[in-house]
C-alpha cells in the first residue's frame, strides 16, 4: 500500500514537474498566440537557457544570490538570442504558409543541435551542487529537494506576473488585440514589429528559465530539445492555443498525472501523457481552455488550382521511370541501397502528401504508420514463419487497419490540433515498440527479417521496391485524380460546401486516412525486408519530421512535390552526411535558405518559373 | 481639386500577387468632406483603401496626406499621421471588451482636433455605452460596426477610411450609422467611403468617384452624378429594372 | 408522416422553436412556400433568420416544430439527407472548392447527386463534364468553366454558387442574403436570373436580405421576424405600411430604399 508521506512526495514532485513544464510551455503558448508561429525551435531555446545557465552559474559564488543572478542573466540572454531570431529569420516568414514556418523553426533545431555541441561539446553537463542546492526538507517522514520547493513557488508567481502583465498593461493588451488581428493592429497605429519582437523575446526568456530550473535536478544535454519541445506541445495543445491559463491548467493535469502515473502504472508512462492529451482531444477539440480558431485556419492554407500534369511532366516521369529501371545495370551495390531507400522515402512522403495537401490533414507522426507496418511484417517473419510476400501484405493491412480505428478521432479535428493528436499516437506507437519488450526486443529491435531469396541481392530488392513504391505513388496520385480524391479536397477547401451538396465528408477523410497510412505501412514494411531489421527509431519523431520535409520541400500544392522532395531530401542527406561533421548544421542552414527562397517547395517554385514562361 | 485637399492620390497601381488590382486611381479627399466611392464588388475599392492604409504596397503612384508623402510607408506610420481605417469586415478584437478594443486605437491628440474620449463616443454611440464590459465577439453586427468606428477615432484621426460600413445592416441601424458620419464631417473630419448602398452615399457623400476594373473613370459631385442619366447607367446601371 | 396531395406547399413549417442557452432564437415560426414562389424574409441583425436557415437545410435541430418538404417530414433530418430530397443552398459569405475550376464545382455536385463519389480511379473530370456545362451555360459562366473558382469576381462566384445549387434539379432554393456584398446593378441581375430561374424549373426561393430595392422588387411575398418571433408577414405595399416593421427594421428608409 502507499502511504500519506509517498502520497504527499508524489504530489509536491508533481507540482514541481508542472511548474517546470509551464516555464517552457507559457513561452510557446504567447509566441503561438501572437506570431500563429508553431516553434520547434522552443525545445532548441530551452537547451540554451540550460547551457548557458550551466556556463553562467558556475562562474557565480555557489550561493542562492548567485543562483538567482545567473537565472535572470540567462533569461535576459535568451530574450535577446529570441530577439535575434526573430529580427533575423522569422519577420522574414510571417507571410509565408504556417508550414513553412514550421520547417524554418525546425531549421533552427538542426542548427542549434550542431551549435551546442561545438560550444560545450557532447559530454552532459552537471550543475556543480553546493550544500544549499542538496539540502532536502522532511515532510511526514519522507525527504523531499528544498530547490523543488523554490520552483512550485515560482510556478504561481510566475503565472500571476504573466497574468497582470497581459491584463493590465497597454502592452499585455496589444498583445492579445494582436494575438486575433495582426493587421488590424498596425492598422490603427502599432509598430506590431517591436510587439513581435518583444513577445519572441518574453517567450525565449521563458524557456531559458525552464531550462536554468532543470539544471539542479537533471543536467544540460543534447537530448534535451526535442523532448522538452515536445512535453511543451502537449500541454499547450491540452491547455489550448495561446491560453496561458489553459497551459497552467495542462501543466498541472500532466505533471501530477506523470508523478501518480509512475506509481500506478510503471510500465506506461512514456504513452501515460499522449493517452491523457488523446482524451482531452476527443472530448474538447480546442484544448481545455482553447477557442475555435477564429481568421484563417490554423495549419495548410493551400487552394492552388490542381490541373493534371502537363504532357512535358508525363514524359519527363516516363523516361525518369525507365531510366530508374536500368539502374541495376549500371550502378554498384551501395548506389542502389542508396536508390532502395529513396524509392522508400518517395512512397512515404507520398503517403504523406495524400492527406496533408488534398486531404488538409497535417500530420507530425506519420512515422507511426511506417513504423506499424514496418513491425507487422517483422511480426510475419518471426512469429508466424510467413514468407516475404504475406509480411508485405500484412504491412499496408494493419497499418490501414488501426488507422481506420484510430482516425475515428482524428476526422473529428483540424490544424493543429489534429496534427498533434496524430503525434500523441505516435508516442504512444513509438513507447510500446520500446517498453514492450517481449514482443518488440525494445531499443534492441527485432533482427533477421530477411527477404526472400529471389529478390535477395541489392538488385532484386531494387527492381522489387521500384515496383511496389511507383505503382504506390501512382495509385495514390490516380486515387487523387478520381471522385473520391476531389471530393476529399472539396472537404479541405470548403467543408460547408461540401456538405451542402451532400458529400460525405467524414467518411472519406477517414478512408482518406486508413489508405494514406497504408501506403506508409507498405513503405515501412519494404523498409524493414530492406534492412532485415527492425527499430523503435521508425516511429520516432525525428522520422516524422524527415516526412515532413520531404513533402515540403517539395511542395504540397503539386502533385509531384513529394516525389520531387523524397528524392532530394534523402540525396541531400547523404550527401552532408559523408561530406561534414556538421552536417545537421548544414542541413538546417539549406532548410531556411529554401524557405526563404522558394516558399512554394521545389516542385511550387519550377511550376511558377514555367507559367512565368508562358503567357497566361 | 480643392488647395486644402488632405488626401491626395494620384495614378495608384496596387498588385495582389501577380494580378494588378489597381490601374491608375487618382482622387483627393478635404477636411470635412464626405467623398464616396462607387463601384461594382471587385472593381477596387477595398484594395485602394488598403493601399491608401500601407495594407497593401502600391506598386505605382503617390499617395500624400497632411503633407506627406505615405506612399508604399508602413501602416502604423500612416495611422500615426492621422489617417484611420475602418475595414469592410470591422475586424474588431472580440476576446477583448469594448472599453479595451477602444483603448487598443488609442493615440495621443491631435492639434486643431478635439480629443476624442470614451465619453465622447459613448454619447455618439449609445449602444456601446451599456455594453462597454462585454466581449466585442457577443455583440450584433451592428454593434461591431459602431465599435470598429469609434475604435478608429479613439486615434484621433483627421482622416477616416471606412469601407462599406452599412454592409449587412438591417434599414434602421444604417439610419443612425449614416447620423454618427454626418456628426464626424461636421467635426472637421475627412472621410473617404466605400459603398454599394446608393441611397446611403447619396444621403452622405460631397462628392463621388466611381471606380470600374481598378481605374477611376467617373468624379464629381453627388448631385452631378444624380443628374447625369449616362453616367448612372453606364457604371451603376441604376434605373435599369428588371 | 405524410400531408400531402397535388396542392401541397413545397416548404411548410409548423411551430418552429429553438433557444440557445435558454434565450429564444427562432419561437413559434410557421409558414409555407408554393412551387415558383420567392418569398423574402427579413429583420433586423440577430432576429433569428440565419437560426431559422440552418434549421431548414439541416445544420441544426428545432427544438419544438416541423419542417414539410412536398408533404414528407423532414425535421431534423442531416444537410445531406435534406439535400438529397431536393433543396439547394446557397451562402452568404460565398462557399466554393478554389482549388477546382468552375466546372468542377458544378461537376462535384452532380457526381454527389449521381452517387458517383466512391470511385478511385477513372479522374474526375470526366464525370457529366456536358451536364455541367449545360448548368452553366444558364447563368452565364460557360465562358469561365476552366478559371479557377478561387480567382472569381465576387459576382462570378454567387452566380457559380447558383449553377451549383441547380445541380440536384432542386424543388427548393435557400438563399442567404443573395446579393450581399453586390453592387447594385449586379444585384437586380441576379435577383433577375434567380426569379427566370425559378418559373422556368418551378422551384420555391426563400430568401433573406438586407437591400429592400431587392425584397420590395422581387419578393412575392415577405415575412418579417424580429426577437425569434413572426411579427408581419404579407405583400410590400403591407409591409411597408405595417407601423411596427418600420419600428423595429425599416426605419424612415432615407438610407435603405424603402419608399
Amino acid at each position: 500500500m502507499v502511504g500519506g508521506g509517498q502520497l504527499l512526495l508524489s504530489l509536491l514532485t508533481g507540482l514541481a514537474d508542472a511548474a517546470g513544464l509551464f516555464f517552457v510551455a507559457s513561452g510557446l503558448t504567447v509566441i503561438f498566440g501572437v506570431t500563429r508561429v508553431v516553434n520547434f525551435a522552443h525545445g532548441s531555446l530551452t537547451m540554451l537557457g540550460a547551457y548557458c545557465g550551466w556556463s553562467l552559474i558556475s562562474r557565480l559564488p555557489p550561493t542562492p544570490l548567485g543562483f538567482a543572478l545567473g537565472t535572470l542573466a540567462t533569461m535576459v540572454l535568451l530574450a535577446v538570442i529570441g530577439a535575434g531570431l526573430e529580427i533575423g529569420l522569422l519577420r522574414r516568414v510571417y507571410r509565408a504558409p504556417e508550414l513553412f514556418q514550421l520547417l524554418a523553426t525546425f531549421g533552427v533545431v538542426l542548427m542549434t543541435q550542431d551549435i551546442v555541441q561545438w560550444l560545450w561539446g557532447v559530454e552532459d553537463l552537471a550543475l556543480r551542487r553546493p550544500p544549499w542546492l542538496r539540502a532536502f526538507v522532511r515532510l511526514g517522514g519522507a525527504r523531499f529537494p528544498r530547490f523543488d520547493l523554490i520552483v512550485i513557488a515560482l510556478f504561481p508567481l510566475v503565472f500571476l506576473l504573466l497574468w497582470l502583465v497581459f491584463t493590465r498593461t497597454r502592452w499585455g493588451r496589444l498583445v492579445r488585440a494582436a494575438t486575433e488581428d495582426r493587421e488590424m493592429v498596425a492598422a490603427l497605429g502599432v509598430d506590431q514589429r517591436l510587439l513581435f519582437t518583444s513577445v519572441f523575446a518574453l517567450g525565449a526568456a521563458l524557456a531559458g528559465l525552464g531550462g536554468v530550473l532543470m539544471l539542479p535536478d537533471a543536467s544540460a544535454n543534447l537530448g534535451m530539445d526535442l523532448t522538452t519541445v515536445t512535453d511543451a506541445f502537449v500541454v499547450v495543445v491540452v491547455g489550448g492555443l495561446g491560453s496561458l491559463p489553459g497551459a497552467a491548467a495542462a501543466s498541472l493535469l500532466i505533471g501530477l498525472l506523470q508523478a501518480f502515473g509512475i506509481m500506478l502504472v510503471p510500465r506506461a508512462t512514456l504513452a501515460l501523457v499522449f493517452v491523457v492529451m488523446a482524451v482531452v482531444l476527443v472530448l474538447r477539440p480546442n484544448g481545455l481552455l482553447g477557442r475555435p480558431p477564429g481568421r484563417g485556419g490554423v495549419l495548410g492554407e493551400v487552394r492552388a488550382l490542381v490541373r493534371p500534369a502537363p504532357h512535358v511532366l508525363r514524359w519527363l516521369g516516363l523516361a525518369a521511370l525507365i531510366l530508374a529501371a536500368l539502374a541495376p545495370l549500371l550502378l554498384g551495390p551501395y548506389a542502389l541501397a542508396v536508390g532502395t531507400e529513396m524509392l522508400i522515402a518517395m512512397l512515404f512522403a507520398a503517403s504523406l502528401h495524400f492527406m496533408m495537401g488534398p486531404g488538409g490533414m497535417v500530420s507530425f507522426g506519420h512515422a507511426a504508420w511506417f513504423g506499424i507496418g514496418a513491425y507487422a511484417s517483422a511480426f510475419a517473419v518471426h512469429l508466424l514463419a510467413a514468407p516475404m510476400p504475406v509480411g508485405l501484405l500484412l504491412a499496408p493491412l494493419a497499418a490501414g487497419l488501426i488507422a481506420a480505428l484510430f482516425g475515428a478521432f482524428v476526422v473529428r479535428l483540424s490544424g493543429v490540433y489534429l496534427a498533434m493528436l496524430t503525434l500523441a499516437f505516435a508516442q504512444i506507437t513509438w513507447a510500446i515498440a520500446f517498453q514492450w519488450v517481449d514482443l518488440t526486443g525494445g531499443d534492441n529491435g527485432i533482427l533477421g527479417v530477411w527477404p526472400a531469396r529471389l529478390v535477395a541481392g541489392p538488385r532484386g530488392f531494387y527492381w522489387l521496391a521500384l515496383t511496389l513504391a511507383v505503382a504506390g505513388t501512382l495509385g495514390l496520385r490516380a486515387v487523387l485524380a478520381a471522385p473520391f480524391g476531389y471530393t476529399l479536397r472539396g472537404g479541405r477547401d470548403s467543408r460547408v460546401r461540401a456538405e451542402a451538396i451532400g458529400l460525405p465528408v467524414t467518411a472519406i477523410q477517414l478512408t482518406a486516412f486508413a489508405l494514406s497510412a497504408a501506403a506508409a505501412g507498405l513503405a515501412g514494411g519494404l523498409y524493414a525486408y530492406a534492412k532485415g531489421s527492425v527499430f523503435p527509431t521508425y516511429i520516432s519523431l525525428g522520422h516524422s519530421v524527415d516526412a515532413l520535409l520531404m513533402v515540403l520541400l517539395g511542395g504540397v500544392a503539386t502533385m509531384s512535390g513529394p516525389i520531387l522532395g523524397a528524392l532530394a531530401y534523402t540525396g541531400l542527406y547523404d550527401v552532408l552526411l559523408s561530406a561534414t561533421s556538421l552536417w545537421r548544421l548544414a542541413l538546417g542552414a539549406a532548410i531556411i535558405v529554401l524557405v526563404l527562397a522558394a516558399p512554394e517547395g521545389i516542385a511550387g517554385g519550377a511550376l511558377k518559373l514555367w507559367q512565368r514562361r508562358r503567357p497566361a | 481639386m480643392t488647395a486644402a485637399a488632405l488626401l491626395t492620390v494620384a495614378d495608384l497601381a496596387s498588385f495582389y500577387g501577380r494580378a494588378q488590382i489597381l490601374h491608375g486611381i487618382g482622387f483627393t479627399c478635404a477636411a470635412g468632406e464626405v467623398v464616396v466611392l462607387l463601384g461594382r464588388n471587385g472593381a477596387g475599392k477595398s484594395t485602394t483603401m488598403k493601399s491608401l492604409i500601407g495594407l497593401v504596397r502600391p506598386a505605382q503612384g503617390r499617395v500624400t496626406f497632411a503633407g506627406a508623402d505615405i506612399t508604399g510607408a508602413e501602416p502604423h506610420r500612416i495611422a500615426r499621421l492621422g489617417l484611420g481605417y475602418v475595414p469592410e469586415e470591422r475586424r474588431v478584437f472580440a476576446g477583448l471588451t469594448v472599453a479595451e478594443n477602444l483603448d487598443i486605437g488609442r493615440q495621443a491628440p491631435r492639434p486643431g482636433l478635439a480629443p476624442w474620449t470614451p465619453a465622447r463616443l459613448y454619447a455618439l454611440f449609445p449602444n456601446l455605452a451599456a455594453a462597454r464590459d462585454r466581449a466585442a465577439g457577443q455583440m450584433s453586427g451592428g454593434e461591431q460596426q459602431m465599435l470598429a468606428i469609434a475604435r478608429t477615432l479613439m486615434g484621433n484621426p483627421r482622416l477616416v477610411l471606412l469601407d462599406e460600413p452599412s454592409e449587412g445592416l438591417s434599414p434602421l441601424i444604417v439610419e443612425q450609422m449614416a447620423e454618427a458620419i454626418l456628426a464626424l464631417k461636421a467635426e472637421g473630419v475627412g472621410i473617404v467611403l466605400a459603398e454599394q448602398n446608393l441611397h446611403f452615399a447619396e444621403r452622405l457623400g460631397d462628392r463621388a468617384v466611381v471606380i470600374e476594373k481598378g481605374a477611376a473613370v467617373w468624379a464629381g459631385s453627388l448631385a452631378a452624378l444624380a443628374a447625369d442619366d449616362a453616367a448612372r447607367q453606364r457604371f451603376l446601371a441604376v434605373g435599369v429594372e428588371t | 408522416m405524410t400531408r400531402g396531395g397535388p396542392e401541397a406547399p413545397v416548404l411548410a413549417v409548423a411551430g418552429l422553436a429553438k433557444a440557445f442557452g435558454g434565450v429564444a432564437a427562432v419561437a413559434e415560426v410557421s409558414f409555407a412556400v408554393a412551387r415558383g414562389e420567392m418569398l423574402a424574409l427579413i429583420g433586423p441583425n440577430g432576429a433569428g433568420k440565419s437560426t431559422c436557415f440552418n434549421i431548414l437545410s439541416g445544420q441544426i435541430r428545432p427544438d419544438r416544430g416541423a419542417v414539410y418538404l412536398n408533404g414528407e417530414s423532414v425535421t431534423g433530418l442531416s444537410s445531406r439527407a435534406i439535400w438529397r430530397r431536393g433543396v439547394g443552398r446557397t451562402f452568404q459569405i460565398t462557399a466554393t472548392f478554389a482549388s477546382m475550376t468552375v466546372r468542377e464545382n458544378v461537376q462535384m455536385a452532380l457526381i454527389s447527386h449521381h452517387r458517383r463519389v466512391w470511385r478511385f480511379l477513372r479522374p474526375a473530370r470526366h464525370y457529366f463534364a456536358a451536364e455541367a456545362d449545360a448548368l452553366l451555360a444558364p447563368v452565364g459562366m460557360q465562358d469561365q468553366a476552366e478559371r479557377a473558382a478561387g480567382e472569381l469576381a465576387y459576382g462570378d462566384l454567387k452566380r457559380l454558387e447558383l449553377a451549383i445549387a441547380l445541380a440536384n434539379a432542386p424543388r427548393l432554393l435557400l438563399m442567404d442574403e443573395p446579393t450581399a456584398g453586390m453592387a447594385p446593378a449586379e444585384r437586380g441581375g441576379l435577383m433577375a436570373l434567380t426569379r427566370r430561374l425559378a418559373s422556368e424549373r418551378a422551384i420555391a426561393v426563400l430568401f433573406t436580405e438586407h437591400d429592400m430595392d431587392v425584397v420590395f422588387g422581387v419578393a412575392d411575398r415577405i415575412l418579417v421576424l424580429d426577437r425569434g418571433r413572426l411579427i408581419a408577414a404579407g405583400s410590400g405595399a403591407e409591409i411597408r405600411a405595417n407601423p411596427e416593421v418600420r419600428a423595429v427594421y425599416l426605419g424612415s428608409g432615407a438610407t435603405s430604399g424603402g419608399h
